[in-house]
Formats: structure tokens, C-alpha cells, sequence
């Protein structure tokens, strides 16, 4: 047949990686062409405190410390925990965050003033190689993880063959290459499981947007449309504007950071908060979806409006959605006793 | 029959339909189809091609085409564009203006004298760079339907297809998904339609490029794995006619909208409008693309 038509078989037998990439932006990062490269499983070690530290859940070795008092070891880990929650977590001040409470936020439209508590955030989404050691500890089988209902869809949290992994994985594996690039398709359930796996939690909204606009309690009354300041400059974040056209590996783009060090922000991908997505139209008729809707915030590498990637675009996406361009990041509360 | 490019002093031939209309005439009286598109290939002394976007009515092919314009319009992957004629950003405009607004555009208007045309000229760059003038109209899907139903209800879809360098025909994923036949059906009535113009032999199938873009991805993400395999599995009847009549056939998925919310306030008689609350752009440009290629 002269048709150019791929069959199935044939597309699974020249997968390549799959960190899905938007519609033509300029200047298109070169995807590598050969097969997909599978990452290496986690090994895990016997001994239980000796496993938490190799799958970095470090925000439970930390609120569960009383567990490994005994153990021998346990200096050391609860040592190598607190160094990694300082390297990969900032402090976010406490302020309030004004949410549009439409979805055309134009000046005068109704907001709400919602006030934030200190916490802190992790200062890069999730990377896929982070993720493969929820996957390898075997958490999509651990019910405890996911609320009971739930369960029927654990069913399709599955990868391109079937195993129970992110959407765009291969036989539970990211592909390697892809390893500092945050994780996506993955659900807000997925998301919020992997926070609390690891002893975190998603932020809430409000919480994203006191950490993406700066607006802190001070004199100087700040408030930042990008986290770098009030103008887009499409050289400190990742849209469609910016021309790569997929996922950049989460510790780039630098110079778009928040003050206190957090970045991507705004672009690269879309990151699911812990909140619903409540907003109104111009008639204030209340906007629903099909089923519930999470809030999403911050734009993504495909997002075509620069409007719609800013520190207070309010938009949400149904929770049982695996987007392609959908991340998420970590919180933690300050107030823990070992903290 | 093509169009003169010499002086004119009696008349000025429609580009569509090639009938003859007054020099100051500003749409073809036969097919209204826009002469201004005639005045600027005379004045660029070129003849335009022709790239039909054709599928069901709401399947989206106003704000497919508007996006890709205005895509193109940014220099989008190897493409640079020049629009000729400040028509041809309408339809650009109002689409991208809707959706920045989270509004989705009016719906095109069944009259052919009120729909939207763009002509652009087009360089693919590259190593040799290919430069293009293309004529692109905005047609209605209820024109469409109604053409292929009772031909030469709309002369202007006959001669557009007719003329057509290439053809995206643009289908609701998410309908198909869902076990509905209507995209089966409308997507073999338009096959059979061009199959059936172009009356080739039996064994003879037809070469113009066809790219088949299954749109509104976002409700079914699943199309964005396997374009070809999802037509075999849920648009049958599509896949067979390609199979047996059109011999240049690729398979895409495109959407435009990353997450669709609806506004309603509960009442049973409310309207329930749908909202794109965001854009995540996938597919777009990659159709078209492949159609240029095979210019």
C-alpha cells in the first residue's frame, strides 16, 4: 500500500522518548531519534531506614524520626535529610495572594485576598528520575496512597505498555535521557501521592501564587506578574514564545527565579495544586468540568498566550487528566517538631 | 483554465470559478468568493495554490486554520509568512482575540460571502528554501454538509476542492472515541465526495495530498499515541476509503485547547457554554507541514 500509514506496530517498535513536544516553535530543540532508553531501576537496600534515604523520602524520615531512634544509622540519615530539604527547598514568606475570581481578570473583576502562612517549596518540579523511585517502591500498589475512590481508576495510571507509571513511560522506566526533566503525565492523584510518599505535600493555590508574584508583607507592597519582576522576557522561562518546544530539564532557566530561588515558575510545565479550581465567568455562572477540576498553575512550554503563563492566571484541569505538560513541585510545612 | 495575469480591460477573472466579473466587483458574483485575492496574485504575478480545510461543522476548523496562520505569521518551526492583503489577518485576528479572552470564536457563517479567506505566501525554510503563495478559506461545515449532500448547492466548495493542491480534513477525536458514528460517516461522505469529482478510474486513486487531523485532542489524549492506528480502530469506514481511493494519506492529531471548562449556572434551561480556560498547542503546524512537502 502506498498510503503513508503507520501501523500500530510499527510506532511501538520506533518509540522514541516521549516527553511530548508542542506545535512548531521556533528554533526546535532536536529530539534524539533512536529508541527509547530505559533508566535503571532503584535498587533497594534491606534495611528500612537505609531505604527511605536511598528513595529520598526525606520529609518522612524527618516527621517520623521517633521510628529509627534505635537505629545506629539514623544520625547520619536524619543529617543527609536535612541537607537535602535546605539544598531543595526555599522559604516562602508568609503574604496573601488575590485570586481573580473570574476567568477574565481584568482590572476591577471581583478577588478574592487569601492569606498565606511561611512553608516551603521545593525550588524545582519533580523530575522524572525522582519519580521512578515512587515507582520502584512499588507506591501505585500501596492503597494507603490513594483515596479509596480512587482505586478504580488505578487501573489506567498506566505507561505505554501497560505498567502502572507515568503516561509516557516505557515498561515503568523514563527514559534516561529525560531524567532531569520534570515529570509529566501524571494525574493530581498520582502528584499528590508522590508528595505524600515522600512526606510533602502539594501547595495550595494561594500558597503557588505568594511564591510565584512575591507578595510578601512589607512596606514595599510587591507584587510580581513573573517571578523575576513585572515584564515577560522569554529568555527566563520556557513558553511557546520561547521557541524549544518541550520540556527543559528542571534546574535551567536560572535567571527566571523567584527571589528566594525557586524556578520555572511560570513555563515548562503546568503544576498541580492541592486546590479546587473555583472560578466564575463573566455572568457569574460557576465554570465546572466534566468531572472534578484541580487548579493548575503557572503555563507550560506550549502555552501559546504569555498572558496565560503569569504568576496569577487562574485555570484548572480535570484530575484524572495525564497531560503532557502537566509537573508538579513539593511543599512542606515549617512548623514540624524536627524541623 | 487559468487565470490571466495580462492587463485586463473587460473584466477580471474569479480565481475560484474562473468566471468573469466587473473590474471593481469585490466578490465573484458566481461564487463570492473575494476578488481582492485575484488582484494581488495578478499583482504578485503568480498563481496562488489552494489548501482546503474541510470536516463537520464545530469540528474546529476555524480556530485550527486561525492558529496556524497566526503560528505561521510568527515564524513558527521552519516557516516564514507573509500575509498579503489585510483580509487574510482577519480570521487570524478573531480567533487568536477569543481565545486569549477564553471565548471560542463565532461560528462561520453558512453564506460563502461572509467567511473568512486568507492568502499568504509561504517559505518553508531550509536548504532550499520553497516559497509558496497559498489561498486558504475559512469554509462553513454547514456549506460543506450541505455540497456534499445536494451538490452544487455551494459552487464555490465544488470549485475550491476541485482547484484543492491539498486537503486537511479535520475530525472530532473525542467524538469518535466515544463510539459516535457521525465522524465516521461525515469524514467518508467528503472522501467520497473529492473521489467522486475527480471520477478517476477504478484503479486510479487519488493523489492530492489528504491529511487527516484528528482534532480536540485534549478530550481524548490517547490519539496523540497512535494518529493511524486510532483511525483503524474507530473511524473504519474513513480508513477503507483512504485505503482504496487515496493514495497520498497521512494521519495526525492536533488540539488547541489545553483544558475545556463549561459555564453553567445548574438551571436545566440554561445554556451550558463551553470555556477553553487555556491553550496547550500539540499538532498544529505538523499537517500543514507535510502538506507543503508534497507541493
Amino acid at each position: 500500500m502506498a498510503l503513508r500509514l503507520l501501523s500500530r506496530r510499527q510506532q511501538r517498535e520506533s518509540a522514541e522518548p516521549q516527553q511530548p513536544q508542542c506545535s512548531g516553535s521556533a528554533g526546535r530543540q532536536p529530539r534524539p531519534k533512536d529508541l527509547f532508553q530505559p533508566a535503571e531501576r532503584t535498587m533497594l537496600p534491606d534495611d528500612e531506614l537505609q531505604r527511605y534515604v536511598q528513595l529520598e523520602r526525606y520529609g518522612i524520615l524527618l516527621s517520623q524520626a521517633q521510628r529509627w531512634r534505635g537505629n545506629a544509622a539514623f544520625r547520619s540519615a536524619l543529617a543527609q535529610a536535612r541537607q537535602a530539604i535546605d539544598d531543595s527547598f526555599a522559604l516562602v514568606l508568609d503574604g496573601f495572594a488575590s485570586l481573580p475570581q473570574t476567568i477574565n481578570d481584568a482590572p476591577g473583576c471581583p478577588e478574592i485576598d487569601v492569606e498565606t502562612a511561611p512553608y516551603l517549596l521545593a525550588r524545582y518540579t519533580v523530575t522524572n528520575a525522582q519519580f521512578q523511585k515512587f515507582v520502584d517502591s512499588g507506591a501505585y500498589s500501596d492503597l494507603d496512597l490513594w483515596p479509596r475512590d480512587v482505586w478504580p481508576h488505578l487501573i489506567d495510571f498506566k505507561d505505554q505498555t501497560g505498567q502502572h507509571a507515568p503516561r509516557f513511560w516505557r515498561e515503568a522506566c523514563h527514559d534516561r535521557r529525560l531524567a532531569d526533566h520534570p515529570v509529566v503525565g501524571v494525574c493530581f492523584y498520582e502528584a499528590d501521592a508522590y508528595a505524600r510518599w515522600a512526606g510533602y505535600r502539594l501547595p495550595t493555590e494561594a500558597e503557588w501564587q505568594m511564591a510565584a508574584s512575591w507578595r510578601i508583607r512589607s512596606a514595599a507592597h510587591v507584587f510580581r506578574r513573573y517571578p523575576w519582576g513585572d515584564a515577560l522576557d522569554k529568555q527566563r522561562c520556557n513558553i511557546w514564545a520561547s521557541g524549544l518546544a518541550t520540556t527543559a530539564p528542571v534546574r535551567e532557566y536560572a535567571s527566571g527565579a523567584a527571589p528566594n530561588g525557586v524556578l520555572q515558575l511560570v513555563g515548562n510545565v503546568w503544576e498541580w495544586t492541592s486546590s479546587d479550581f473555583e472560578v466564575m465567568d463573566e455572568d457569574e455562572r460557576p465554570i465546572v468540568g466534566d468531572m472534578l477540576m484541580k487548579s493548575i498553575r503557572g503555563g507550560a512550554f506550549d502555552t501559546y498566550f504569555p498572558a496565560q503563563a503569569t504568576s496569577y492566571f487562574r485555570t484548572g484541569q480535570a484530575c484524572l487528566v495525564r497531560a503532557h505538560n502537566t509537573g508538579f513541585r513539593c511543599a512542606l510545612d515549617i512548623d514540624g517538631d524536627d524541623r | 483554465m487559468s487565470p490571466s495575469y495580462a492587463p485586463e480591460t473587460t473584466g477580471t477573472e474569479c480565481l475560484i470559478c474562473h468566471v468573469q466579473n466587473s473590474q471593481d466587483a469585490v466578490l465573484c458574483g458566481n461564487c463570492s468568493a473575494p476578488m481582492a485575492i485575484v488582484h494581488d496574485s495578478i499583482a504578485q504575478g503568480r498563481s496562488p495554490q489552494l489548501v482546503s480545510i474541510v470536516g463537520e461543522s464545530n469540528v474546529g476548523k476555524t480556530v485550527y486554520l486561525g492558529f496556524l496562520l497566526d503560528m505561521l505569521a510568527q515564524r513558527a518551526g521552519d516557516f516564514e509568512a507573509v500575509p498579503k492583503g489585510a483580509y487574510s489577518i482577519d480570521l487570524q485576528q478573531t480567533v487568536i482575540n477569543h481565545l486569549a479572552h477564553r471565548l471560542f470564536p463565532p461560528k462561520t457563517p453558512m453564506e460563502a460571502n461572509q467567511w473568512y479567506w486568507a492568502y499568504y505566501q509561504i517559505c518553508k525554510r531550509g536548504r532550499h528554501p520553497k516559497w509558496i503563495d497559498l489561498v486558504m478559506p475559512d469554509m462553513a461545515g454547514e456549506s460543506l454538509a450541505a455540497e456534499i449532500t445536494t451538490p452544487k448547492t455551494f459552487r464555490v466548495i465544488h470549485s475550491l476542492l476541485t482547484m484543492s493542491a491539498g486537503t486537511l480534513l479535520l475530525i472530532d477525536a473525542g467524538q469518535a472515541a466515544n463510539g459516535a458514528t457521525q465522524p465516521d460517516f461525515f469524514a467518508l461522505k467528503i472522501l467520497s465526495y473529492i473521489d467522486t469529482m475527480f471520477a478517476g478510474k477504478r484503479n486510479e486513486r487519488m493523489r492530492t495530498p489528504t491529511a487527516v487531523v484528528l482534532c480536540k485532542g485534549d478530550y481524548c489524549p490517547e490519539v496523540f499515541d497512535d494518529p493511524p492506528g486510532f483511525v483503524e480502530a474507530n473511524l473504519n469506514r474513513l480508513w477503507n476509503m483512504c485505503e482504496s481511493r487515496f493514495e497520498n494519506v497521512a494521519f495526525f492529531a492536533a488540539s488547541v485547547v489545553g483544558s475545556l471548562g463549561y459555564a453553567t449556572s445548574g438551571d436545566v434551561d440554561d445554556v451550558v457554554v463551553p470555556v477553553p480556560l487555556h491553550t496547550a498547542l500539540q499538532g498544529i503546524l505538523e499537517p500543514f507541514e507535510w502538506i507543503i512537502d508534497q507541493l
